[in-house]
């Protein structure tokens, strides 16, 4: 999430501006790097629950690199889990990356004038991690001439650290005690999340909605209370958002 | 079947990232719509977390003598304070085994 350890991962406003390429790449690593410490267990728990939930070996570690998406792939697999309806876990899974949209929107000024090559490679690394971290140097240097080896070195090293930590994930998965219950991890990783982006009424209303759906929907077929009270959430977020808008234009 | 389904979600959210550098999208998005996707992650996390923390082995709501409820506000305060994943989900982690350790 854009709004999850952005800050640990934030390139120090007086980093100096880098005349070369390969520099720019750099210091995009490194300013992904600190945001691996949340990455790389999020990334060996969906390892495991992809196994654990009745997917291939392959099966799991390939669709880190297809969908290259950390909740989303965990939709996924709770879904796939119930045996729904493909149709309804493909259109689920899309729903939660349409946020994508957002950062596209954000970064294209920066990057609209690319080759296609270019912009095709670094929209699929577009992740929440390295759009935090890579908009921010955006900001900082909007006219350089390299600034996408930015995006590129914050993309690459997220999309490596999430296959290797899948992959570990996956083959360690047999040799982990279902004692220590490590699949607690992933709702542990959402609540570092969402508990410091919950800013405003509207956030917090989007939160209480959701969740009290979630539970109330705990009978629906195949999982499906996660894409309704996604939904429920968006809506509650949305008009509360719109109705204070209003008390305060009134 | 599995793949057909990966392979298609994933293009479809390869085009979703794409689609404002494309050259073939407007070049801002409608303002309601920009204001919607601003509560997905909010909204889809709230709906993994509060299940995964509320609800029992039996499928029903736990509140009395549930470790990972325990362990999950203990968590949020802790991701408040420091703002940090990994110190989330070791707190929260260490919390569970305490107290499943002590019996819960």
């Amino acid at each position: 999430m854009s709004t999850s350890s952005s800050k640990a991962g934030a390139t120090p406003p007086n980093e100096p501006e880098t005349s070369s390429a390969w520099g720019e790449f750099w210091i995009g690593v490194r300013g992904e790097l600190p945001l691996q410490l949340g990455v790389v267990p999020f990334g060996l728990v969906f390892g495991m629950l992809g196994v654990a939930s009745g997917l291939s070996e392959l099966q799991t570690i390939l669709m880190s690199s297809i969908l290259f998406g950390g909740a989303s792939q965990i939709v996924f697999v709770q879904l796939w889990a119930t045996a729904a309806p493909p149709m309804f876990v493909g259109g689920s899974v899309s729903m939660i990356n349409l946020r994508h949209v957002l950062y596209s929107a954000s970064v294209a000024p920066y990057l609209r004038s690319l080759p296609r090559g270019w912009r095709i490679l670094l929209a699929y690394l577009l992740t929440d991690e390295a759009y935090a971290v890579s908009i921010k140097r955006f900001m900082d240097i909007p006219n350089s001439a390299f600034k996408h080896y930015h995006l590129l070195g914050t993309g690459m090293t997220l999309w490596v650290c999430w296959q290797i930590a899948t992959i570990v994930g996956v083959y360690a998965s047999a040799t982990i005690p279902p004692a220590l219950s490590l699949e607690f991890a992933i709702p542990l990783t959402f609540i570092a999340m969402v508990a410091p982006a919950i800013k405003t009424r509207a956030d917090l209303m989007a939160c209480c909605v959701s969740g009290c759906i979630a539970v109330a929907g705990q009978g629906l077929p195949w999982n499906s209370w996660i894409i309704v009270a996604a939904i429920g959430g968006i809506a509650a977020g949305w008009i509360t958002l719109r109705l204070n808008t209003k008390v305060a234009a009134s | 079947m599995i793949w057909a389904v990966v392979i298609g979600t994933g293009l479809l959210t390869f085009a979703m990232r794409f689609v404002m550098f494309s050259g073939l999208a407007p070049k801002k998005l409608p303002p309601a719509f920009e204001q919607a996707l601003g509560f997905v992650p909010i909204a889809v996390l709230t709906a993994i977390i509060v299940p995964a923390v509320l609800i029992g082995d039996n499928g029903g709501v736990s509140i009395v003598n549930n470790a990972h409820l325990i362990a999950g506000i203990l968590a949020s305060a802790v991701a408040l304070i420091t703002r940090s994943v990994l110190v989330t989900i070791i707190s929260g982690l260490g919390a569970l085994w305490f107290l499943v350790y002590l019996g819960f």
